[in-house]
């Protein structure tokens, strides 16, 4: 299993478009990822947990990714919250 | 039968007279029955070839969706599809069939029942808001399960069905936008629901927010849901009928009037060049105010950007917007409004101030206050003017301490980007808000200290009278004529001209036709409203005499009896 905290950066958090984003990689790959914020821990796979996490834009959360693709898995994922959800802003 | 009325929020214009035709509610339907343990297994199956039907119907309408490119429905559509395939809609309810020995539709009711209850402990509003798309989606398995035939809606006469519904789903704006209806009113919703975007774009009258309105309405009830004001009366008399078919008529024909002055430059018929600007919230009203021919932004408001989050933009983010609006308008100028909260309107950083009043910590004072806070939004509007014509407007000054104190911060603000080598506009233009009436009344000193003076009348008629503009048992004493308000937005105009200073107008007062030829008559030039007002004002320009209307305003201004002002007012529109 690998672990690594990221930060919200992209102005809207994770937001409908965004989630569906992260939903939509999360899905391309065997492992299991999941998205901890706080105590609430929540499959990247299911769009509402993630929107009910309701993760603003500055709040951090921990990746926990296990699986044969787990590296480029969470390189991935980092990616998209890094590059703002390809949201530009 | 009775006729009655109910209100909603109006989110498209126009007025609409037919016949109501409630679209059903699935999930009301839904009751339990309990399912013997040997049809457990065939329960699951239907349940899961419910999901795989709505499946490939959403996949469907998506590629119908794709092939007009102006739709802007297909990524939700995307996210529909997604919601279907979480675990929380897709196996949940699975499980409660095994385990409560229940139906299909019972297991996806109860489980949305609980989402529901999730979504409504969010306090972050856009996502609450997205309950409605996993209600939508549980709807449609739903009705796959209970067997409903696709509601197909086939009518003689479209342009007098009046569709009721409790909310409309991006799917089935599919089955709409090839109709033509009277118009779309529903229960839930907001100004920039589905539902909205819709009927706004099918330029069809909608009213949203209108609760419980398929108990209140019955199928084939005569409806007149007019979209001006957020109004459908139930079964009306024939009296109101025939007023509103007259109502109807003049509302359609002054519509293809205005759209023929759209690019009919702004001039009096003394030739006088008049400017009509545009009030915004967000950066997407500047597509109305494109399509209204507006001269610039007037007043862009900057609350929305610090509402509804848990923490403050910082100055890249402002700056983006900030950029991103002004490059859109051009050479046209875009007038930014600092931070004007507090009040009614809170901001996210701002939740200790317990003092609310329209008279407490608020708009400039606050920022004052708030030093750090002003400093990153003045900086933002600083670089980004580098970009276009941008200048800053200071709202609820009080007095000339205050003034001098922003307009040192503006310069150390400048000081900095300067130390830093980044680029901006060095003569940008400051301007302040006029609407405390200490203010109004020493215009004079004001404009002799500022670029130019805008006129803020809901505050400054709020202020004059003492009357609060959120206490609905005074509303009654509210009055934008009131000769004390007309004297002083006078002198403010007088202070401008002296000092030859522009001064404009960006309360409701400027977006009212009634009084574009009073405030002509009083020397104004400068308008700035809604964008969607702007064509209506400008007829009311194109036919003004100034000569005549001068003298007309100036009887205004001397007259002292309120039902006297009204008359006159009759008479200059005359």
């Amino acid at each position: 299993m690998i672990k690594k905290e990221v930060k919200i950066i992209n102005k809207l958090g994770l937001h409908a478009r965004a989630s569906s984003k992260l939903t939509q990689l999360a899905s391309q790959f065997d492992s299991e990822i999941f998205i901890i914020k706080d105590s609430k821990k929540v499959n990247a796979k299911n769009i509402m947990d993630i929107l009910m996490l309701a993760a603003s834009i500055g709040s951090k959360v921990e990746l926990q990714v296990t699986g044969s693709d787990e590296k480029i898995a969470i390189k991935e994922v980092e990616n998209l919250f890094k590059n703002y959800f390809d949201e530009g802003e | 039968m009775v006729s009655f009325n109910i209100h909603g929020v109006p989110v498209s214009n126009g007025i609409a007279i037919g016949t109501s035709h409630l679209i059903s509610n699935a999930l009301l339907e839904v009751v339990r029955y309990d399912i013997k343990t040997k049809k457990i297994d065939f329960e699951v199956k239907r349940f899961k070839k419910a999901l795989l039907t709505v499946k490939n119907e959403l996949i469907r309408i998506k590629k119908r969706l794709l092939l007009d490119s102006n739709s802007q429905f297909a990524p939700f559509i995307d996210t529909h599809l997604m919601l279907l395939s979480d675990s929380n809609i897709s196996d949940e309810p699975a499980q409660t069939i095994k385990d409560e020995k229940c139906n299909a539709e019972w297991a996806i009711k109860i489980q949305l029942d609980l989402i529901i209850d999730k979504f409504n402990q969010i306090e972050d509003p856009y996502i609450k808001e997205r309950k409605h798309d996993v209600v939508q989606v549980a709807e449609r398995v739903i009705k796959v399960l209970l067997g409903h035939k696709k509601q197909k809606i086939n009518f003689k006469n479209e342009s007098s069905v009046i569709l009721v519904a409790q909310d409309i789903s991006p799917a089935d704006t599919l089955q709409f936008k090839n109709h033509k209806y009277g118009a779309f009113i529903t229960e839930m919703g907001g100004a920039n629901s589905h539902t909205a975007i819709l009927a706004r774009s099918l330029n069809i009258p909608s009213i949203v927010a209108l609760k419980n309105a398929k108990k209140l309405i019955k199928n084939n009830d005569t409806l007149i849901v007019d979209g001006n004001q957020g109004i459908v009366i139930i079964n009306p008399s024939s009296a109101i009928l025939e007023e509103y078919q007259y109502k109807q008529n003049l509302w359609e024909i002054e519509q293809k009037k205005l759209i023929k002055i759209r690019n009919i430059k702004c001039k009096t018929l003394g030739n006088q060049t008049i400017t009509l600007l545009a009030n915004i919230e967000v950066p997407e009203d500047i597509k109305s105010v494109k399509e209204n021919n507006g001269d610039g932004i007037g007043l862009f408001r900057t609350e929305f950007l610090f509402m509804n989050r848990s923490s403050l933009p910082d100055e890249e983010e402002q700056f983006n917007i900030y950029k991103s609006v002004t490059k859109s308008m051009g050479k046209l100028p875009v007038v930014i409004r600092t931070l004007d909260s507090g009040a009614d309107k809170n901001i996210a950083a701002d939740n200790n101030n317990k003092n609310n009043s329209a008279l407490g910590l608020r708009a400039i004072r606050l920022c004052l206050s708030e030093p750090h806070l002003f400093t990153t939004q003045l900086k933002a509007i600083l670089r980004a003017s580098a970009f276009g014509n941008i200048r800053i407007l200071i709202p609820m000054l009080s007095s000339l301490q205050e003034l001098r104190q922003t307009k040192m911060l503006i310069e150390r603000a400048k000081q900095s980007l300067k130390n830093s080598k980044i680029k901006f506009n060095n003569k940008i233009l400051v301007g302040g808000m006029i609407e405390v009436p200490a203010v109004a009344i020493n215009a004079d000193m004001f404009a002799n200290e500022l670029d130019f003076l805008s006129i803020g009348t809901n505050d400054l008629v709020q202020y004059t009278l003492a009357i609060d503009r959120t206490d609905d048992s005074v509303s009654h004493l509210y009055n934008s004529l009131h000769s004390a308000v007309l004297r002083l937005i006078d002198n403010t105009i007088k202070a401008g001209m002296k000092y030859n200073k522009e001064v404009s107008i960006c309360g409701e007062m400027a977006g009212d036709p009634k009084l574009t030829k009073l405030l002509l008559g009083m020397g104004l030039t400068n308008f700035s409203m809604h964008p969607t007002s702007m064509l209506t004002v400008k007829k009311q320009v194109l036919s003004s005499d100034p000569k005549k209307i001068k003298i007309k305003a100036n009887k205004i201004l001397r007259s002292i009896e309120p039902d006297n002002i009204e008359s006159l007012i009759q008479d200059i529109n005359k």
